[in-house]
């Protein structure tokens, strides 16, 4: 029931343009963003003001030299640390006032990652791989959803493999598959073609610019590379923990 | 899918795995083999007494339940004055003797006739009874585990004896010399340890108990079922508190394995941590995880336990038939409970740990 509604949605959304964003709410508004490490004694800023706004549906790549702030945004925007100050709201979300364990949650149900090293877990093979993404969401297997993500990914085949047995692109394919099988309102991706060479880097790109033209999926990814960001709808450059062009 | 990722954590690091589970096997192995060797000693030798058929035991006030042994030794010809009480059968004055040389070894001397009378006389394996004053019966584990023969020669409290019976075994004691003998040795002369009675019927224990109070009230004098009440690790002393320590050891170290193979699995999987983080898990679901894994290993361990026991126990039987080992199912599942809770509480602090990890800083962990 839910794959024809997937495709349904595919082939609607394959006719219209690919950015279906105006007038709602922006799914992530960040406000004078600022975040500080303290490493030993010394206050570091990773992230000194950064203002932005994502609407749902789009593919925004944020890029900038080592050190800008991009992976430390990415993190916030995940959830996964809080902001020393600002404000940042995800779908509706503000992570400023949440508790870890309420970001846990919010992340379990809305955000998926995709990292440079795939992060894939050694010992479960792909399959298990994506399936306890949908595990720890809570709501069970979910057999159709399983099966589009599997199929539009092409990893059907490898399912059964541990990653060590599988080749970079393929990890990388299922850890999109693992990220996006619960649905989630954003994927953030942390440098995804960081460690592929440049064939398997298209195959990645391409399959990412399709969950966003075909599943409207809201994408944000960090990149170095000017190849990989030019797949994006709109492209963000930061410096020293700004934003400086958008 | 928790199950599954737990089975394949386990079977990803077989080493610390099998370690785990040998140090939960050996904490399960050691409560069961200290309890079961402490109370089955107790137990044989309470059945031993037992074995000897009488229905009473006179003693000397104070004298020890487990040995039978006693600083001042009673008149033999207590012995008449108790067969004339009604109801009385039979009446056998035992001398009891510790051999301590090379081991420690309780020896009977008996009065043949009156003690045959009382339990009804030896089953004779090989030989027969005493020929002369150093004249020994051996029982049938004994002679098995020290491979003695009728007509061997041994040597005990500094002379030697000839093995001149080999008797089945349950009869009080394990060893046996004439009465007159092990008074001679010990300048005991005239003088019984234990006084066993033996009334015209059970029934009568109750009324002949009475009657020897009355006439002996200083002594200690029990039924033998009062004897077999008692016959529990709180009599002897300092028992309890050495098995005490002992499965306090052996929880310690089935503790401190899944403690340090947890913490250090914890360290190995910082990154899986932080990966099932991102992913959403919370504090709660890291906790379940590593505390059901803890309890795999637990589990196999235990089992690997209770086997290992079962193997030891029959090494033990053939190797010193003497050394009883009494497994129970309450103290198997009482190894199994301290084991499973020594890995749970070894497990708690890494649980507590990996839940508690920064996901940012466990992604990045090399």
């Amino acid at each position: 029931m839910l794959l024809s509604s997937i495709f349904l949605t595919a082939t609607e959304n394959a006719a219209e343009p690919a950015r279906h964003i105006g007038s709602m709410e922006p799914i992530i508004s960040a406000e004078n963003l600022k975040k500080t490490y303290r490493i030993g004694k010394v206050d570091v800023a990773a992230l000194r003001g950064v203002d932005m706004a994502v609407q749902e549906g789009e593919f925004v790549a944020v890029v900038g030299p080592s050190g800008c702030g991009k992976s430390t945004l990415l993190h916030i925007l995940g959830g996964l640390t809080p902001p020393t100050s600002g404000k940042v709201l995800v779908d509706g979300n503000d992570f400023s006032y949440m508790k870890d364990a309420e970001r846990t949650k919010f992340r379990r149900h809305k955000i998926g990652f995709v990292f440079q090293r795939y992060n894939l877990l050694p010992t479960l093979t792909a399959r298990d791989n994506i399936t306890i993404a949908q595990h720890i969401q809570g709501d069970g297997f979910n057999p159709h959803r399983f099966e589009a993500v599997t199929e539009m990914l092409g990893i059907k085949s490898k399912l059964g493999h541990k990653p060590y047995a599988l080749s970079g692109g393929e990890q990388q394919r299922v850890a999109i598959a693992r990220a996006v099988v619960c649905e989630p309102k954003l994927l953030l991706a942390d440098e995804p073609t960081g460690n592929l060479d440049s064939e398997n880097s298209q195959v990645v790109l391409t399959m990412m610019r399709t969950l966003n033209r075909d599943f409207r999926q809201t994408i944000l990814m960090i990149t170095h590379d000017a190849d990989a960001a030019s797949v994006a709808d709109r492209i963000v450059r930061m410096r020293d923990g700004r934003i400086i062009w958008d | 899918m928790v199950y599954r990722m737990i089975f394949e954590n386990i079977m990803h690091r077989p080493i610390r795995t099998l370690v785990s589970i040998l140090a939960v096997a050996i904490e399960v192995g050691m409560v069961m083999l200290v309890v079961g060797m402490t109370h089955g000693m107790l137990h044989e030798s309470a059945k031993r007494v037992e074995g000897v058929g009488a229905d009473i035991m006179v003693q000397p006030s104070g004298a020890s339940l487990f040995l039978g042994m006693t600083q001042a030794p009673m008149p033999v010809k207590i012995a008449d004055r108790l067969a004339e009480i009604p109801h009385v059968l039979a009446v056998a004055p035992v001398l009891c003797l510790l051999n301590t040389q090379g081991r420690v070894d309780l020896i009977y001397g008996v009065d043949m006739p009156s003690f045959d009378r009382v339990s009804g006389g030896f089953v004779y394996l090989h030989g027969g009874p005493f020929t002369g004053p150093y004249s020994i019966m051996v029982d049938d584990l004994y002679a098995k585990a020290k491979d003695v023969k009728v007509g061997k020669t041994l040597n005990f409290l500094n002379h030697n004896f000839q093995v001149t019976g080999i008797v089945m075994h349950g009869k009080g004691a394990r060893l046996f010399i004439p009465l007159a003998t092990a008074q001679d040795l010990t300048g005991s002369h005239d003088k019984a340890s234990i006084f066993y009675v033996r009334c015209t019927d059970p029934g009568y224990t109750k009324i002949v108990s009475e009657s020897i109070r009355s006439l002996l009230p200083k002594n200690q004098i029990l039924s033998i079922k009062e004897y077999m009440s008692l016959m529990t690790s709180n009599e002897v002393p300092a028992l309890n508190t050495f098995v005490t320590a002992m499965v306090a050891v052996a929880v310690g170290i089935g503790f401190l394995v899944i403690f340090l193979s947890m913490y250090t699995t914890i360290t190995e999987r910082t990154r899986e941590i932080g990966i099932l983080k991102s992913l959403g898990a919370g504090k709660g679901y890291i906790i379940q995880v590593i505390l059901w894994e803890a309890s795999l290993l637990s589990i196999l361990g235990i089992i690997a336990g209770y086997a290992g026991t079962w193997t030891v126990r029959k090494f033990i039987i053939a190797t010193f038939p003497t050394l009883p080992v009494e497994l129970t199912i309450h103290w198997a599942l009482w190894a199994g409970l301290l084991a499973m809770g020594g890995s749970l509480l070894g497990a708690f602090y890494p649980a507590i740990r990996a839940a508690r990890l920064d996901p940012v800083d466990s992604l990045a962990y090399e």
